[in-house]
C-alpha cells in the first residue's frame, strides 16, 4: 500500500504538470496540505481489503475445480480504461459508442468551443473598443429587433443540428434486441456485482474488487480490477438486464457507451454489441452506500467458443445448445415435459434470491 | 413631517414570534427524530411536548397580534391586498404540496409493480382484498363538505349584509360539518379494510387522505377563530378579511377533496370488492 | 437622473434623524422585522455557511489530492467514529459532499441571493419603505438557521455506515430508507423542510412586495431587472419547494411508519423519488442562478453607463427560463431506464433552454457594446460571470443529450458543468453583487484593488479546480468516489492545487472585509457615478433604518427601458 502510494505520487512528480505545482509553491497552502499527506501515509492503517468475503469464496474455490482449463486474458488484453492524463472519452467499442464519441468529438464539442471562445471574443473586443478611455461617450441604443432575431434564431439553428445526430443516437440505443441476443442480468449488491447467466443455466458469478496490492500483482489498475470477470461474447448481441438487490446502483463502462441503473424493485434492460475481444472495466455509477466507490465492473469480451467454454467451466454452466440437445435426448426418452419444468423453475429461483 | 410615515404599507415593530416560531420549528422537527427513533432518544416526550407547545404558542400569540393590529385599523386597504395575494400564493403552494401525493397516487395506481408480490401487477394491489366503497361513508363526506362549502358562503352573505346573527349561525353550521367530517374520517379509518403501511395503496391512500385530513382541521380551527372574533364583534361588512382567508381555504380543502373523492375512492378503488 | 436622484437623496436626509432610530441588540437582530436588517443577517448566514461548505470541499479536495484514503480517517475520529474502520471512511465521504452540496444550495447560494440581496434591494429599488410582511420575513430567515442546525445535528448521531446522514444532496431511496438506518437521515430531511418552509414564505412576501408594492410610476415594465430576476424566482421557488416537502415527507414515512412509496417489497418505485425531487430539483438550480443574472444586469448596465439592452427581452427571457425550467425535470434520470419517447422528449426540451439563456448573454454583450465601460471590480465580477457561466451553459447542452449523457451520467463532467454554473457562476455573480452593493450596505468603501486581486485569483483557482474535471468526466471518473484509479491521479492533483489557489482568493475577500470595516472611506449615496441609476443610489449609505417614508414618484418615460429617475412626491 505505502509503496504503491509512494510510487503514484512519484509519478506525478515526474509529469510535465510539475510546472503547476511550482506554480502554487508560492502560495503558502499548497505546503501544508502536502505534509498532512507525507504524515498520513505513515498514520493511516492501511486499507482493509474491501471485499465482501463471503460470497466470492462460494464461487471461486468451485469454478477453479470444475475449469482447469479456461485461460482469462492478462492484463495485454485490457481494452476499456482510463489513459494517464487523458483529456477525451476513452477509445469505444461498440458501434453505438463510436457514434456517440463521434457526435460528440466532430459536433458537440467543436460546437460548445466556439461558442464560448465567441463569447469570450466579444468579451475582450467590447474591453478593448468600449473601455472609459477608447469610447468616453456611450450610446442610447437599447434596440435593434434584428440583431435580437438573429441571436435568438441562430442558435435554435444549432440546436436543430445538434438535435439530429442526438435523437438518432438515442433511437439506435434503444433498438430491441434481435432473436439470437443471449441474456444476462447483472445484479447490483452491497457492495458487489453479481452476474447471472440467465440464458446459459442460470448460474451467477459473484464479482468483487481486489484489493491494491492484487490488482497490481496481476498487472491490472487498482480499483478497477476484479477477481471474477463478467465474461461475455464478442460480436453477439447481449440483452443485458440490471437489477439493484438493495439500493440502486448503476452499470457503467465508459468504453463501451454502456450505462444503465440497477434499481430495485424493476428490470432495466439495453442491447450491447462489443466488437473486439477484450478486458473493459467500468464502475458503479450511482451512489450505493460506504463501498460506492468500491465495486468496479471488468468485462472479459471473448469469442463466442472461449464464451461457450466459460460457461461449461461455471457450475451449472450451459449452452442454449446443449440445452437443445439434452431436451431432444430427453423427448426421445418421452419425458420432455418433465425435464423443462425442471430447468426453468431452478432459473427462476436463482433469479428470486437476492430480491428479498 | 419628519420620521412620519406617508404611505399605508404597515411597517412593524420588532417581534419575538418569528424567531419563537423558528426554533419551536426545529424543537419539533429534532423532537420528531428523537420519536422516531427512541431507542437512541428516551427522552424524546420532552423535546417533541416542547417544541408543539412552542408551536401552539407561535400561532396563538403571532395570530393575536395580526388580530389586534387589525382591530387597531393597521390593516390599510393596501395591507389587507398583501394578505389576499398572501393567502392566495399560500393556497398555490399548498396545491403544489398536494401535487406531490397525487402524483404518487397515479404513479401507484396507473403502473402497479409487477414484481411486488404484495402488488402483483394489479390496481387495487393483491394484498387489498377490500377497499371502502366509495358511495358510502365517503359520498357521505362529500356531501358534508360540499354542504359546509354553501354554509360558510352564507356565513359570508351575512357577513356582507351586516347580519351578525346569520354570520354565526352560517359558521356554527360550518364548524359543526367540519367536525362531523373529521369524525366520520375517523370512523372510516378506524373502520378501514387495509392498514396504514405495507403496500402502495394504503402508503398513498392513507398519506393522502391524512394531510387532507389535517387541513380540514386546520381550517376548522381557523373557522373557529372567526366564529370567536364574531361574538368579540370583530369583522365588519367592509374589513373582514381574516374571515375571508378561512372561507378561501376551506374551499380550497373542499376541491382538494373531491380530487381525492374522484381519483382516489371512486376511481382508483374501481373494480375492487367493496367493503 | 443624477440631479433628481440627488434632490430626493436631499429630501431623505431631512428626516434622517427619527427615521434612524434603531431598537437595542436583541430587538434589532434577533426580533427584527426590518429588510434591511434581515437582509445583512442572511447575508452574513450565508457567509459562515460558506465558510463550512467551503471547508468541507477543502477536506474533500485534499482526499482527492492522490489515490488511496489519507484524509477520512481523520474526520470520522473528529465526529467520534471509527477512523480505521474501511466502511466508516466510505460512509464519511457520503457524508461531506451530502453536507457540502445542502450547505452550498441551501444555506450559501440561496440565502445570500435571494434572503440577502434580494431583501435587501427589491423593496428599495420599487421605492417600498420594506416588504409586504415584515414579521413573516424573519421567521423566513430563523427557519433558514434552524434547518441549518438540523443539517449540523445529523453529522454527529448514526447514519448507517457510521454518523452522518450519507445520502447525497438529492437523496435517493431506498438508500435514504432502508440504506441508511440511525436518526441522521431524518435530521437532514427535515433540515430541508424547516429551509423550504421558510424559503416558500419568503417566496410569498416577494411576490406579495413586488405586485403590490410598487412606488407610483413603477410599473412592472419598469422594473429594475433584478426586480424582475427576484419575482420569477420567487415564483419558482412557490411551486416547487411543496413538491420536495411532499417527496422528502414520503421518505420520512417510509423510513419510520411502514408507508412503502419508494419501496419495491410494497410495490413502490424509486424512481418516483427521483421523478418529484428533480421537479424541484431542476426549477432549483434556476432558482440558484436566476438572481445572479439580475445582479449581473445591473451591473454591466451601471458600469458600461448605458441602459440594459433589450430590457424586455431580457424580463421575459427569465421568464420563459422560469417556464420551460419546470418541463424538463428527467434529464438528471437519463439513465434509470426512462422509454425512448421520454428520453427524446426531454433531450429536446432541455436544449431549449439554451435560447433564452443566449439571450441574456448576448444582450449583455450587447449593453456593453458602444458603452464607457468602467472596469470597477463590480463590472470585472460581471463578466467573468459572463464567460465562466457560458462555459458550464454549453457542457449543460451536451449533457442534455440522453445518448450523450449515458457516459456522462454521473461522472465528474457533471460536476465539472454544475460547479461552473454555481461556484464559478452563481457565486462569481455574488461577489460582483457584494462589491457593487456593499459599500452601500455597510457606508464603507472596501479596497478596489483588493476586489480586483481576489478576482484574479479566484479565477485562477476555480478554473484549475473544475476545468481538469471535464477530462475526468470524459474519461469516465466517477463522483461520489473518495478514490480513484491512478489513471486519474494528475489531474486530480492539479484540481487540488487550484483549491489551494481559490482558498487565497476567500482569504483575500476576508482581508477586504476588515479593511473596509477598520480603515474604509465612508461611501457616498451614489459612489459608482451616473450609470448607477436604480433606487437605491438615492439614498444614503447605509440608507435610513426606514426609507421612502415618503413614496417615491417615478418619472414617466416614452420607453420602457429607460433610466428610471425617480423625484419626491409633492404631498
Ligand atoms: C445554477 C445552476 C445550474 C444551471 C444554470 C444549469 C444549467 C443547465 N444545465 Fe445543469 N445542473 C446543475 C446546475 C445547473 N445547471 C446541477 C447542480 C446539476 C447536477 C445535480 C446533481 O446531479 O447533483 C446539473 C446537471 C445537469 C444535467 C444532468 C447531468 C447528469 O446528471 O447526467 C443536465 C442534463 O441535461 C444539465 C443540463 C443543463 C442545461 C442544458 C442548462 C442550461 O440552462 C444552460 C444554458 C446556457 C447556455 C447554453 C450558455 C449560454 C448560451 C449561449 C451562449 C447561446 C448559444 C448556445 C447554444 C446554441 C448551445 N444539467
Ligand atoms: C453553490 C454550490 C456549490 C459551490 C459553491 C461549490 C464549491 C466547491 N465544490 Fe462542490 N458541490 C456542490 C455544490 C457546490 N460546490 C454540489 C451540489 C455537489 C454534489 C453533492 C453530491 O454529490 O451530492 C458538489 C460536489 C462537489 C465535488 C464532488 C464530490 C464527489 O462527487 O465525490 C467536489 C470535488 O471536488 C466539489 C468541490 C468543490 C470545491 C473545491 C468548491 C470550491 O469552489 C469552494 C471554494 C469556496 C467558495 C467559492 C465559497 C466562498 C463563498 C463564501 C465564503 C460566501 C460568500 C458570500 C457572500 C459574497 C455573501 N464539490
Ligand atoms: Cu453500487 Cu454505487
Ligand atoms: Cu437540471
Amino acid at each position: 500500500m505505502e509503496s504503491f502510494d509512494a510510487m503514484t505520487f512519484g509519478d506525478i512528480a515526474r509529469k510535465p504538470l510539475t510546472f503547476l505545482t511550482m506554480l502554487v509553491a508560492a502560495v503558502s497552502f499548497t505546503a501544508s496540505p502536502q505534509a498532512v499527506f507525507a504524515q498520513d501515509q505513515a498514520v493511516t492503517a492501511p486499507v482493509e481489503a474491501p471485499v465482501d468475503a463471503a460470497p466470492a469464496d462460494e464461487a471461486a474455490p468451485a469454478a477453479e475445480a470444475a475449469a482447469p482449463t479456461f485461460e482469462h486474458y492478462g492484463p495485454d488484453m485490457i481494452k476499456g480504461q482510463p489513459t494517464p492524463g487523458g483529456l477525451g472519452f476513452q477509445e469505444q467499442y461498440t458501434a453505438n459508442g463510436n457514434y456517440a464519441l463521434w457526435m460528440h468529438d466532430a459536433i458537440l464539442l467543436p460546437i460548445i468551443v466556439v461558442i464560448s471562445l465567441f463569447v469570450l471574443g466579444l468579451l475582450l473586443w467590447v474591453v478593448a473598443r468600449y473601455n472609459r478611455r477608447s469610447n468616453t461617450v456611450p450610446s442610447k441604443t437599447s434596440h435593434n429587433t434584428l440583431i435580437e432575431i438573429v441571436w435568438t434564431v441562430i442558435p435554435v439553428l444549432i440546436l436543430v443540428v445538434i438535435a439530429v445526430p442526438s435523437i438518432t443516437l438515442i433511437s439506435r440505443q434503444y433498438k430491441s434486441p434481435p432473436e439470437n441476443a443471449i441474456t444476462i442480468k447483472a445484479n447490483g449488491y452491497q457492495w458487489y456485482w453479481g452476474y447471472e447467466y440467465v440464458d446459459n443455466g442460470g448460474f451467477e458469478v459473484i464479482s468483487n474488487m481486489l484489493s491494491d496490492e492484487e490488482a497490481l500483482s496481476a498487472g491490472e489498475p487498482h480499483q478497477l480490477a476484479v477477481d471474477n470477470r463478467m465474461v461475455v461474447p464478442v460480436g453477439v448481441p447481449i440483452r443485458l438486464q440490471t437489477f439493484g438487490a438493495d439500493v440502486i446502483h448503476s452499470f457503467g463502462v465508459p468504453s463501451l457507451w454502456f450505462k444503465i441503473d440497477a434499481v430495485p424493485g424493476r428490470i432495466n434492460e439495453r442491447v450491447l454489441t462489443i466488437q473486439e475481444p477484450g478486458i473493459y472495466y467500468g464502475q458503479c455509477m450511482e451512489l450505493c452506500g460506504a463501498r460506492h466507490g468500491y465495486m468496479p465492473i471488468a468485462i472479459e469480451a471473448r469469442p463466442v467458443e472461449e464464451f461457450n467454454a466459460w460457461v461449461l467451466s461455471q457450475p451449472g454452466g450451459t449452452t442454449p445448445e446443449l440445452e437443445a440437445a439434452a431436451a431432444a435426448a430427453e423427448a426421445a426418452a418421452a419425458e420432455a415435459a418433465a425435464a423443462e419444468s425442471e430447468a426453468e423453475p431452478a432459473a427462476d429461483a436463482d433469479a428470486a434470491t437476492p430480491t428479498v | 413631517m419628519a420620521g412620519a410615515k406617508n404611505h399605508d404599507y404597515h411597517i412593524l415593530p420588532p417581534d419575538i414570534w418569528p424567531f419563537a416560531g423558528a426554533m419551536s420549528g426545529l424543537v419539533f422537527t429534532s423532537g420528531m427524530v428523537m420519536f422516531m427513533h427512541s431507542d437512541y432518544f428516551p427522552n424524546w416526550h420532552l423535546v417533541l411536548g416542547l417544541g408543539i407547545a412552542g408551536l401552539i404558542a407561535t400561532f396563538f400569540g403571532w395570530f393575536s397580534k395580526i388580530v389586534n393590529e387589525a382591530q387597531a385599523g393597521d390593516h390599510t386597504p393596501v395591507v389587507q391586498l398583501h394578505m389576499r395575494y398572501g393567502m392566495i400564493l399560500f393556497i398555490a403552494s399548498e396545491v403544489m404540496f398536494f401535487v406531490g401525493w397525487f402524483w404518487s397516487w397515479f404513479d401507484f395506481a396507473l403502473f402497479p409493480s409487477a414484481m411486488s408480490e404484495v402488488v402483483d401487477g394489479v390496481w387495487p394491489p393483491k394484498a387489498i382484498e377490500a377497499v371502502m366503497n366509495p358511495f358510502d361513508l365517503p359520498l357521505l363526506n362529500t356531501l358534508i363538505l360540499l354542504c359546509s362549502g354553501t354554509t360558510v358562503t352564507w356565513a359570508h352573505h351575512c357577513l356582507i349584509h351586516g347580519d351578525r346573527d346569520g354570520l354565526k349561525k352560517g359558521l356554527w353550521l360550518t364548524i359543526a360539518l367540519g367536525v362531523l367530517f373529521s369524525a366520520v374520517q375517523v370512523y372510516e379509518y378506524g373502520h378501514a379494510p387495509f392498514g396504514f403501511g405495507g403496500n402502495t395503496y394504503s402508503s398513498a391512500f392513507y398519506m393522502a387522505t391524512g394531510f387532507h385530513g389535517f387541513h380540514v382541521l386546520v381550517g376548522t380551527i381557523f373557522l373557529i377563530v372567526c366564529l370567536a372574533r364574531t361574538y368579540k364583534g370583530h369583522f365588519t361588512p367592509q374589513q373582514h378579511f381574516g374571515f375571508e382567508a378561512a372561507a378561501w381555504y376551506w374551499h380550497f380543502v373542499d376541491v382538494v377533496w373531491l380530487f381525492l373523492f374522484i381519483t382516489v375512492y371512486v376511481w382508483g378503488g374501481w373494480g375492487a370488492e367493496y367493503h | 437622473m443624477a440631479t433628481t436622484a440627488d434632490t430626493f437623496q436631499a429630501h431623505a436626509d431631512e428626516h434622517h434623524h427619527d427615521a434612524d432610530h434603531k431598537p437595542g441588540f436583541f430587538a434589532r437582530w434577533f426580533m427584527s422585522t426590518n429588510h434591511k436588517d434581515i437582509g445583512t443577517l442572511y447575508l452574513i448566514f450565508s457567509i459562515i455557511a460558506g465558510i463550512i461548505g467551503g471547508g468541507i470541499s477543502g477536506i474533500m479536495r485534499a482526499e482527492l489530492a492522490e489515490p488511496g484514503l489519507q484524509v477520512l480517517g481523520h474526520v470520522v475520529n473528529f465526529l467520534g467514529g471509527d477512523g480505521a474502520s474501511f466502511d466508516q471512511q466510505g460512509h464519511m465521504w457520503n457524508v461531506l459532499i451530502t453536507a457540502h452540496g445542502l450547505i452550498m444550495v441551501f444555506f450559501m447560494v440561496m440565502p445570500a441571493m435571494i434572503g440577502g440581496f434580494g431583501n435587501w434591494f427589491v423593496p428599495i429599488m420599487i421605492g417600498a419603505p420594506d416588504m409586504a410582511f415584515p414579521r413573516m420575513n424573519n421567521i423566513s430567515f430563523w427557519l433558514t438557521v434552524a434547518g441549518f442546525c438540523s443539517l449540523l445535528f445529523s453529522l454527529f448521531v448514526p447514519g448507517g455506515t457510521g454518523p452522518g446522514a450519507g445520502t447525497g444532496w438529492t437523496v435517493y431511496a431506498p438508500l435514504s430508507t432502508s440504506g441508511s438506518v440511525g436518526p441522521a437521515v431524518d435530521f437532514a430531511i427535515f433540515s430541508l423542510h424547516l429551509a423550504g418552509a421558510g424559503s416558500i414564505l419568503g417566496a410569498t412576501n416577494f411576490i406579495t412586495t413586488i405586485f403590490n408594492m410598487r412606488a407610483p410610476g413603477m410599473t412592472l415594465h419598469k422594473m429594475p431587472l433584478f426586480v424582475w430576476s427576484v419575482l420569477v424566482t420567487a415564483f419558482l421557488l412557490l411551486l416547487a419547494l411543496p413538491v420536495l416537502a411532499a417527496a422528502i415527507t414520503m421518505l420520512i414515512t417510509d423510513r419510520n411508519f411502514g408507508t412503502t412509496f419508494f419501496d419495491p417489497a410494497g410495490g413502490g418505485d424509486p424512481i418516483l423519488y427521483q421523478h418529484l425531487f428533480w421537479f424541484f430539483g431542476h426549477p432549483e438550480v434556476y432558482i440558484m442562478i436566476l438572481p445572479g443574472f439580475g445582479m449581473i444586469s445591473q451591473i454591466i448596465a451601471t458600469f458600461s453607463r448605458k441602459p440594459v439592452f433589450g430590457y424586455l427581452g431580457m424580463a421575459y427571457a427569465m421568464v420563459a427560463i422560469g417556464v420551460v425550467g419546470f418541463i424538463v425535470w428527467a434529464h438528471h434520470m437519463y439513465t434509470v431506464g426512462l422509454d425512448v419517447n421520454t428520453k427524446m422528449y426531454f433531450t429536446a426540451a432541455t436544449m431549449v433552454i439554451a435560447v433564452p439563456t443566449g439571450i441574456k448573454i448576448f444582450s449583455w454583450i450587447a449593453t456593453m457594446w458602444g458603452g464607457s465601460i468602467q472596469f470597477k471590480s463590480p463590472m470585472v465580477w460581471a463578466m467573468g460571470f459572463i464567460f465562466l457561466f457560458t462555459v458550464g451553459g454549453v457542457t449543460g447542452v451536451v449533457l442534455a443529450n440522453g445518448g450523450i449523457d449515458d457516459n456522462l451520467h454521473d461522472t465528474y463532467y457533471v460536476v465539472a458543468h454544475f460547479h461552473y454554473v454555481l461556484s464559478l457562476g452563481a457565486v462569481t455573480s455574488m461577489f460582483a453583487g457584494f462589491y457593487y452593493w456593499f459599500p452601500k450596505m455597510s457606508g464603507k468603501m472596501h479596497s478596489e484593488f483588493l476586489s480586483h486581486l481576489q478576482f484574479w485569483i479566484f479565477f485562477v483557482g476555480v478554473n484549475m479546480i473544475f476545468f481538469p474535471m471535464h477530462f475526468l468526466g470524459l474519461q469516465g471518473m466517477a463522483r461520489r468516489y473518495p478514490d480513484f484509479t491512478a489513471a486519474y491521479a494528475e489531474w486530480n492533483y492539479v484540481a487540488s492545487i487550484g483549491y489551494a489557489i481559490t482558498l487565497v482568493s476567500v482569504g483575500v475577500f476576508f482581508v477586504n472585509l476588515i479593511y473596509a470595516f477598520v480603515a474604509g472611506k465612508k461611501a457616498p449615496s451614489n459612489y459608482w457615478g451616473e450609470g448607477a441609476t436604480t433606487l437605491e443610489w438615492s439614498l444614503s449609505s447605509p440608507p435610513p433604518f426606514h426609507q421612502f417614508e415618503t413614496l417615491p414618484v417615478i418619472e414617466d418615460h416614452h420607453s420602457a427601458d429607460d433610466h428610471i429617475s425617480t423625484k419626491p412626491a409633492t404631498a
